[in-house]
């Protein structure tokens, strides 16, 4: 008995007298266990302390003023529209592995697209701090919406930011209501199995009374189908609109007509990393190797790889363009990038997003969950300074030499950037204890125990 | 016309004995001629008369169009414009084919399988390409600039503009790019072909090649994508040397997609038509074609409304002109047609499933977007002429006829020696069985 | 195969029967049994499963959903609204330029069309699907039958009610026999749930419901009444400064006036305008002869004077102060019939004014001429008049006053 206690419960092999059986206890014990693993107090204790130093700055930021930043003339826009920016992107990763994944007939994406969507949503949650509290009177954002008010005025729809409006909210919203109504069936799991009263009723209510009827499955597989299909749209549409924020303006090194594709290639390439950074240690800790195998690494490291190189294609067009246009105040912003004072920054992006990914090539590399993680947060920080570089560099040197100036971040910058990884994580650490972590419902349903005879997709 | 009885022998890799449509049983193996079907699987006779026709017509239009070019007495450039539309509108159905094999390969699908030996006959056609390019590069390379202004150099270097870009856009470096890609295009094409009839004929059950194609297909890849990219540059976006988009090689790969989807469910039905391939490709493999046709709809919307809005927005007088020049007059007139018909009636057109399960209709709404795409590239391209309103002539139809006339003939000339299923691939058994919900 | 009879103990057997369930350990099972139900012509009968089974649509004959159409119907209005809004807020109802685009700027409208279009769809997609599929469904009968827990787990089930016009207790038990379920167990009807809200829940709800109200009720009333009491200012967003402004009341000072006149025999330092030539243009009572000492008479001054006088006087009375400035040939041009022409000041009785006269002239007015004295400084309308002089002096001279090498230009 006292072996058995020091054996990590999620390491031991599921209980079921078949595969269903197994996946739903593999999955439920996760939510079920008195104590989570060690790993997760430590991970949720790190982040409780990002979380302070988050509250803690943009209380700060909202008492004093947008002063404490370093955002100044030229560099009007800098760390929090590149936070907000990098955390959409990131969220844009879920929505694909839920959503075009999907519509791909790609059954790998069960084992992961329900924590992918969980992590969109809180990403999308951090994202949207940032252009709230940037707007230096974040008492009055009722300002951007077409609410009737007392000084008869609307917003101006003409402007990319308000389409970022209503695009971040639509996305917010959708993926909230996809997630949701991906997990009715594994709530209806996790209330049966309940063993106390609060659990039952607290699953029982948000699994609306759902009792796996096929009639009910019609719908809801028709319902899955239409919004995975107004999804995919969708999160292309978003990440362009937020690439519309800078490719409209005037601005070298902004206004260039590639930056929708390649801003949603950006996000999935960030998000997809994201995914594996939080895919490595998931199924370490909470014992999901035989749910989120191999296999399902290294298919993210393909697409991780393509979109990568969707990335470096943009990269080539944005320079040779700027070449072939002859605009003198283009060709500078390039060399500016790679040479200028900035130049750090530059190559960290180019050495992170571009030449470190192509260790994938190699299938030694892209099947080692290590590497998988490593390549993961190595792309990550790519691509923050991928934005970095666009929006900094180009504004810290535009067209008139007198107005030329330098960023730095003051420390509530930094802070507020690190601070937005604690909520992000408190809140998926939660996500991971609480909700089904895996959809159990849909692994069932492409598992070769349910497909026992023909079934060629 | 050779026809294959189904080998009921199974390797034993897939479990065999779907119910479902078209007869689909585990490949047998080592047997070139053994199909997982009981289909015909060659073109012979169909594909010789389809030759013979298409060739006289193919001639007899391009022969009218050199007449009709003639007879413009302005050095030709009405008819290199014409022919240059008709040219690249083919090689968006060509260069698509060369996308989809190597697409195919990278994502291992297996529901296109028994589409993909049509798929690299088309795209192995690329050699007939190159040869319809010499109206178009041999002209340019003689220094006749009759759609690409900066051919005269002198004009070039006069231009505070342009002369900085004539380390690019000359005579020599153009014939150069040029050779590149058609070169890879032909290397290509004919890798992937070459590897997939060897496959009908290995001994072992053709997974070998399999791999082999998916390694090659992915840096292949990469290298495709520029050379989409630059060929879209070099042929359509330096006809207004001035000009210049990040996106535009996407928005011409975005036509392309569009355009071998089409293609192929046209071929297919064509073929079934002729008794060909007449139960391995289902509703099913129409359904996602049709899918496919949808999505690219929507895409190149998205990327040509992207293009469109932000040079509109920023209002750069330098990006605009180009736009402007497109929307004065009937050319206005015509960029309101692509909007509406190449976008917002073939989405509502294609949104049902029915639609695209119903052979009649799909074919409808292929046959519809081809000719958008060309109507699509002669917006492009055509106002180079400097005219005010949209010139169409009769010159206009017969380059087109003329350039797809000898693309099909060179298609059925190469179709009719290879037969036109992957027989032997490890996959095919779940391609023939292939439900789409 | 076994038959069961479970009953939890609290359940009546005397409720009315709603149905039979048969479990099932394997799809193919359960999807073969669905066949022969459905061949067999019951209409009120279903299928549960952990997970939706392929096939199972056709194998029950299920029919495709309407929903698609609900999302088609939403998504059209999602994009009319979205063209209706930015339309008439932007166009219509407060038109307001932005950087030259037209008020109906469509191409920047498209992005919040798409949005709206997808966002109307998305909700009505998931509602819809609430809707369609009865959900919430807090309470079933099949809740009271223990094995049913495993639906959502690893077991399939069937259920036929007894409200079929087909169903007969022994034929429908024996069909189901048929299809070798692992068990079959009799649904009886639920006595047990309640099934309605409990009445303080209900309570609880209007009451909420109703303060609900007040909030907006609150807005509304601000918002069509008139107060003659301060607004409520939650953030002060220096709204209201400590601080007086002028032409405002200020109750410290007799008078009032937030805005001080000067101070009875007082002069702010630096303000002591003592020497009465240079700031008056005036020796004693008579008009000053001579330019004070403070303007030094040199080409540096001269300068000065031409570039002020290009900037000041010409507008009026012209490049050579002949009066044909651009604002004179207007109103010539005009010829409204009210416009007195700006003074040729190069006429002989300027040129023989004294400088200070003209000094207090163009300082304090004259006629319809306003006064610069506000505009120019001290200094620099010396300067005009040092150059006034030298127009007057250009008037009059003869082309012996020219040094000799700009005699040479003249030929």
């Amino acid at each position: 008995m006292a072996a058995i206690s020091d054996v990590n419960p999620f390491e031991a092999p599921p209980k079921g007298a078949n595969m269903f059986a197994q996946i739903t206890d593999n999955v439920s014990r996760i939510a079920e266990t008195e104590k989570p693993p060690r790993a997760w107090y430590i991970a949720f204790g790190f982040a409780q302390i990002l979380l302070i130093i988050f509250f803690g700055s943009l209380g700060y930021v909202i008492w004093n003023g947008i002063g404490v930043w370093g955002t100044m003339m030229p560099v009007a826009w800098a760390f929090p529209i590149v936070n907000f920016v990098f955390w959409i992107g990131i969220g844009h990763a879920g929505t694909l592995i839920s959503a075009v994944l999907f519509l791909f007939r790609q059954n790998w994406r069960t084992a992961i697209n329900r924590f992918a969507e969980a992590m969109t949503i809180f990403a999308v949650m951090c994202a949207g701090v940032f252009p709230g509290v940037h707007i230096g009177r974040p008492w009055l954002p009722y300002y951007m919406f077409p609410i009737p008010n007392q000084m008869d005025m609307w917003p101006q729809f003409r402007s990319p930011l308000e389409w970022d409006v209503f695009a971040v909210s639509t996305y917010a919203t959708v993926s909230i209501l996809f997630w949701y109504m991906g997990m009715i069936p594994d709530f209806a799991t996790f209330r049966d199995r309940a063993t106390t009263t609060v659990r039952r009723v607290a699953y029982g209510i948000v699994a609306m009374g759902w009792r796996g009827s096929s009639r009910q499955w019609h719908v809801y597989e028709r319902a899955y189908l239409i919004l995975a299909a107004l999804a995919t749209p969708l999160v292309l549409s978003v990440h362009s609109v937020v690439s519309f924020d800078f490719a409209t303006a005037q601005l070298p090194g902004w206004h260039t007509t590639i930056f929708p594709p390649y801003f949603v290639a950006g996000a999935i390439f960030g998000g997809f990393a994201m995914v594996v950074t939080l895919a490595v240690p998931a199924r370490q800790f909470f014992g999901l190797k035989r749910i989120i195998t191999i296999r399902h690494l290294e298919l993210m490291n393909k697409v991780i790889m393509a979109t990568g190189l969707l990335v470096g294609y943009a990269y080539g067009m944005e320079f040779f363009i700027a070449w072939y246009s002859g605009g003198k105040y283009e060709q500078f912003t390039f060399i500016n990038r790679a040479f200028g004072p900035y130049a750090w920054a530059y190559w960290t992006m180019i050495s992170c997003n571009v030449i470190l990914p192509q260790l994938h090539w190699i299938p030694k590399f892209r099947q080692n969950p290590w590497c998988t993680l490593a390549i993961g947060l190595v792309v990550n920080v790519g691509m923050w300074f991928e934005r970095f570089v666009i929006i900094c560099t180009s504004l810290s040197r535009d067209f008139l030499p007198s107005s030329w100036g330098y960023f730095v971040p003051t420390p509530i910058d930094l802070a507020t950037l690190g601070g937005s990884f604690g909520l992000f994580f408190t809140l998926f650490l939660l996500f991971c204890r609480y909700l089904p972590m895996v959809a159990m419902a849909e692994v069932k349903a492409f598992s070769p125990a349910a497909h026992s005879h023909a079934d060629h997709h | 016309m050779a026809t294959s009885k189904a080998k009921s022998g199974s390797t034993g890799k897939e479990p065999s004995g779907s119910a479902s449509n078209g007869g689909g049983h585990g490949s047998g193996g080592g047997h070139g001629s053994s199909s997982g079907s009981s289909d015909n699987l060659r073109l012979a006779e169909v594909g010789q008369s389809l030759f013979v026709k298409a060739a006289g017509v193919g001639v007899a239009a391009l022969a009218l169009s050199a007449f009709l070019g003639a007879g413009e007495h302005d050095n030709w450039v009405r008819f290199s414009h014409s022919y240059l539309v008709a040219f690249v509108w083919m090689m968006t159905i060509c260069g698509g084919a060369i996308w989809w094999i190597t697409i195919q390969n990278i994502v291992n699908s297996h529901w296109s399988l028994v589409l993909r030996r049509v798929g690299e006959l088309i795209a192995s056609n690329v050699l007939v390409m190159a040869l319809l390019a010499l109206p178009i590069v041999l002209p340019l390379i003689l220094g006749n600039p009759a759609v690409y202004k900066w051919a005269d150099s002198a004009q070039m270097l006069a231009d505070e503009t342009l002369k900085h870009k004539l380390g690019y856009l000359n005579t020599k470096f153009f014939a150069i790019r040029f050779v590149f890609y058609f070169g890879f295009w032909f290397w290509l094409s004919h890798y992937f072909l070459n590897k997939s009839v060897g496959q009908d004929t290995e001994k072992t059950d053709g997974s070998k090649t399999v791999v082999a194609m998916r390694r090659t297909a992915g840096p292949a890849m990469i290298v495709f994508a520029l050379t989409i990219t630059f060929f879209a540059f070099d042929l359509i976006m330096s006809a207004d040397p001035k000009w210049f988009s990040t996106m535009f090689g996407v928005y011409y790969f975005a036509s392309c997609v569009l355009a071998i989807n089409s293609t192929l469910a046209l071929t297919l039905m064509w073929l079934q038509k002729k008794g060909i391939l007449k139960t391995s490709v289902t509703v099913h493999h129409f359904h996602d074609l049709g899918k496919m046709i949808f999505a690219f709809t929507i895409f190149w919307a998205y990327v040509g409304f992207s293009q469109f809005m932000l040079i509109w927005y920023a209002n750069i007088p330098e990006e605009t002109l180009w736009f402007k020049v497109r929307f004065v007059n009937s050319w206005g007139t015509l960029a309101w047609v692509l909007l509406f018909c190449h976008f917002v009636i073939p989405f509502f057109g294609l949104l049902s499933r029915h639609v695209k399960r119903n052979r009649k209709t799909l074919a409808f709404w292929a046959i519809w977007q081809l000719v958008m795409i060309y109507l699509d590239m002669y917006w492009l391209i055509m106002p180079t002429l400097g005219v005010d309103e949209v010139p169409f002539k009769l010159i206009d139809l017969t380059t087109w006829l003329g350039v797809l006339a000898i693309f099909v003939a060179g298609w059925a000339y190469r179709a009719q020696k290879v037969q036109l299923l992957a027989t032997n691939d490890p996959r095919l058994p779940k391609s023939l069985a292939f439900e789409n919900i | 195969m076994s038959d069961e009879h479970q009953h939890s103990p609290a359940q009546p057997s005397e409720a009315p029967l709603h149905g039979l369930l048969a479990e099932y350990d394997r799809p193919e099972q359960v999807l073969a049994a669905a066949k022969k139900i459905r061949d067999a012509g019951f209409t009120k009968w279903d299928t549960f499963t952990p997970f939706p089974v392929h096939g199972i649509d056709e194998a029950m004959g299920i029919k495709m959903t309407i929903l698609p159409w609900f999302t088609l119907c939403a998504g059209l209005t999602g994009l009319g609204g979205a063209i209706l809004l930015q339309w008439w807020t932007n166009a219509y109802d407060y038109p307001w330029l932005i950087a030259g685009k037209p008020m109906w700027s469509v191409p920047a409208n498209v992005p919040i069309m798409f949005e709206l279009t997808v966002l109307l769809s998305a909700i009505t997609t998931l509602v819809g699907m609430l809707m369609l599929n009865n959900l919430p469904l807090p309470s079933h009968p099949l809740d009271h039958v223990r094995r049913f827990a495993k639906v959502s787990d690893d077991k399939f089930f069937l259920l036929i009610e007894a409200s079929d016009p087909k169903f007969d207790d022994a034929d429908t038990r024996a069909l189901l026999n048929g299809t070798h379920p692992a068990a079959i167990e009799a649904v009886f009807e639920d006595r047990i749930t309640v099934d309605k809200l409990p009445t303080g829940l209900v309570y609880g709800l209007i009451i909420v419901a109703v303060m609900a109200v007040v909030p907006f009720a609150l807005a509304a009333k601000a918002r069509y009444t008139k107060s003659s009491g301060t607004r409520i200012h939650i953030i002060q967003d220096m709204d209201s400064q400590p601080k007086y402004k002028a032409q405002r009341e200020n109750p410290f000072f007799a008078d009032n006036r937030a805005t001080r006149p000067a101070i009875d025999g007082t002069v702010a330092v630096g303000d002591a305008r003592e020497d009465d030539h240079f700031y008056k243009g005036k020796q004693g009572d008579a008009w000053a002869r001579t330019f004070p000492s403070e303007i030094t008479l040199s080409e540096a001054t001269m300068d000065r004077g031409r570039q002020r006088f290009g900037i000041y006087c010409t507008p009026c009375h012209g490049q050579a102060g002949l009066g044909d400035g651009m604002v004179a040939k207007r109103a010539d041009s005009l010829a409204q019939g009210s416009w007195i022409p700006p003074t040729n000041i190069t006429q002989d009785y300027l040129r023989q004014m004294p400088v200070g006269q003209l000094f207090s002239e163009i300082s304090n007015a004259v006629r319809n001429m306003p006064a610069y004295g506000p505009q120019i400084k001290t200094e620099d309308r010396w300067a005009i008049i040092m150059y006034v002089r030298a127009l007057q002096r250009s008037k009059s001279g003869n082309v012996n006053d020219l040094p000799p090498d700009a005699r040479a230009s003249l030929k």
